[in-house]
């Protein structure tokens, strides 16, 4: 039952992917996107991350997609037209770039495949043995917000100073008036 | 398969729950707006106009789907489906009794505020699909309203969570009645472990969680779009905002959204702050009339019952204030509502660490 959940989030997740980067119509292309989100937290749940499913929910769905429909309603139609009219064959290639980027990442899961479809890497075992593994009943909101609070204090703080940074960024340059 | 059959029947039970309370949330509504208005409401179908919202709902499934030509017929046609599952799936954390909810996760409060984001999408994807600017302008407006609103409502539950120290909604629920496995003190002071009742719900054993729970209850009148803070629909002005093209059966879909919207709200206010399924009778000596109330019946009972009169609340708001302009409106949250909920935030750390101990 829950291997058979996991393929579908995954057919979904890169079914929609697929059409996201194929189709036409911007709109909808956002709105698949929502898709591909939304099949993503279902896969961090199966990795025992359900805080990172639901901020990937709440940050991703809730904000950054938000702010694309809205960049996207609230740009002028020309350009749009102008993103659009790329090229129309099935595959296509803009750049040699993407095709170095996707050939190495391709590379990266054959390899990982060779090395460890057979058997698992050492530190897992090692950490199997140990004992010191997640388990689904563990309460991991809450060993997080110790981690949080204690160990990584240093890091939290500085990423909530970037983004008070941003945050301050943001208001001064969509302030209007004088530009003395 | 015991299993499996649990996992069918629960949601169709919370989904029976949901068409049934707005059946009857809509006669309220009119009832309600009829006595405000000094007027009698629906009296024609039925005895006193019970049969009304029946009759109306027949109507709704009867008619025909119709699609605009010139809209996106996809979106279109997803939108109903999308703001209805997003509010339907919120149900799935909500506590009824003591242990007695479809889904007891750690994260349930942090899920709910999450599914809520999914809500402002599909009102994005009705507006846009429907190619109307009518709807265009709705959703847009829904959608600068929901998502400034979720910030007071956010900040709220925030620093509601910093005194329960859970976010699992059982545990919350649990922490506000006889049953609380730690010791519970009336607004700091006195110790109501084994009193119980109203005196241990959680707006009363702090005294700025009523604030909190102000601050709350207002933005999530916003967050469903309800009177004062009906922009995004305003019938005088846009005909009906994001669903002014939906008919029939679609526009029953997003009728039933907004209505479960209401009640996940009121719920979602009454499990955190108004102490969830434990009764509101305190024990009194040997008068044990919080022992006796509490349990699996009382506790849907109770639930219920105060859900119900916040909902009840929600009405007689929509029908005595007048709606919002869209600068009173951000004015009212930004200006007021978020610095005051950032205040209480401060406030409830300063509690936990100097009162709670």
């Amino acid at each position: 039952m829950e291997s058979l959940l996991f393929y579908a989030f995954a057919c979904m997740a890169i079914v929609s992917a697929l059409l996201l980067v194929n189709i036409r119509n911007t709109a909808r292309a956002l709105f698949l996107l929502f898709i591909v989100l939304f099949a993503m937290a279902g896969l961090y749940l199966f990795a025992l991350a359900d805080f990172i499913a639901i901020t990937q929910i709440l940050v991703y769905v809730g904000g950054v997609l938000i702010l694309l429909i809205f960049a996207f309603m609230l740009s002028n139609k020309e350009l749009l037209t102008d993103l659009q009219s790329a090229s129309k064959r099935f595959i296509s290639l803009p750049s040699w770039q993407a095709l170095v980027l996707a050939f190495a990442f391709l590379g990266v899961m054959i390899y990982s495949y060779i090395s460890w479809s057979h058997h698992m890497p050492q530190w897992i075992t090692q950490s199997e043995a140990k004992g010191s593994i997640i388990l689904s009943t563990d309460n991991n909101i809450k060993a997080l917000g110790f981690k949080f609070m204690t160990q990584y204090v240093l890091p939290f703080e500085i990423i909530s100073v970037f983004l008070m940074l941003a945050l301050i960024g943001a208001a001064h340059v969509s302030r209007k008036g004088d530009n003395t | 398969m015991a299993d499996f059959i649990v996992h069918i029947i629960v949601p169709v039970a919370i989904f029976a729950f949901i068409a049934g309370f707005t059946l009857f949330a809509v006669y309220a509504e009119r009832k309600i707006a009829g006595f405000v208005q000094d007027r009698l409401g629906p009296m024609e179908t039925g005895k006193y106009g019970l049969m009304q919202t029946l009759a109306d709902i027949l109507k709704l499934l009867q008619k025909e789907f119709i699609t605009p030509s010139a809209a996106d017929k996809i979106l279109f046609a997803v939108a109903p489906i999308v703001i209805f599952v997003a509010v339907f799936i919120g149900f799935s954390v909500i506590p009824w009794a003591p242990d007695f909810i479809p889904a007891n996760t750690n994260t349930g409060l942090f899920f709910i505020m999450a599914i809520v984001a999914i809500d402002a999408i599909g009102i994005l994807m009705a507006g846009w699909g429907s190619n109307n600017k009518y709807s265009l302008l709705g959703s847009i407006r829904a959608i600068a309203q929901m998502v400034s609103y979720e910030l007071p409502v956010g900040l709220s539950l925030i620093a509601a969570v910093m005194i329960t120290q859970t976010l699992n909604l059982n545990d919350i629920a649990y922490l506000q009645g006889i049953a609380s496995p730690e010791q519970i003190y009336f607004m700091g002071f006195w110790n109501v472990t084994d009193i119980g009742g109203i005196f241990a719900w959680h707006i009363f054993q702090a005294p700025h969680l009523l604030i909190v729970y102000a601050i709350f209850f207002i933005a999530s009148l916003a967050e469903c779009n309800r009177a004062p803070f009906d922009i995004p629909e305003a019938e005088s002005e846009l005909i009906g905002g994001f669903h002014t093209e939906y008919g029939g059966i679609k526009f029953a879909f997003l009728f039933l959204a907004e209505y479960a919207m209401m009640f996940l709200v009121a719920i979602l206010g009454v499990v955190i702050f108004l102490g969830g399924w434990n009764s509101p009778l305190p024990n009194v000596g040997s008068l044990r009339l919080a022992d006796w109330t509490t349990g699996l019946g009382w506790g849907i009972v109770w639930t219920l019952l105060k859900s119900l009169t916040i909902v009840g609340i929600q009405m007689w708001i929509r029908w005595t204030l007048p709606r919002f302009r869209a600068d009173q409106l951000m004015t009212l949250c930004w200006k007021i509502l978020i610095p005051l909920a950032f205040v209480c935030l401060a406030i409830s750390g300063l509690w936990r660490i100097l009162v709670m101990l």
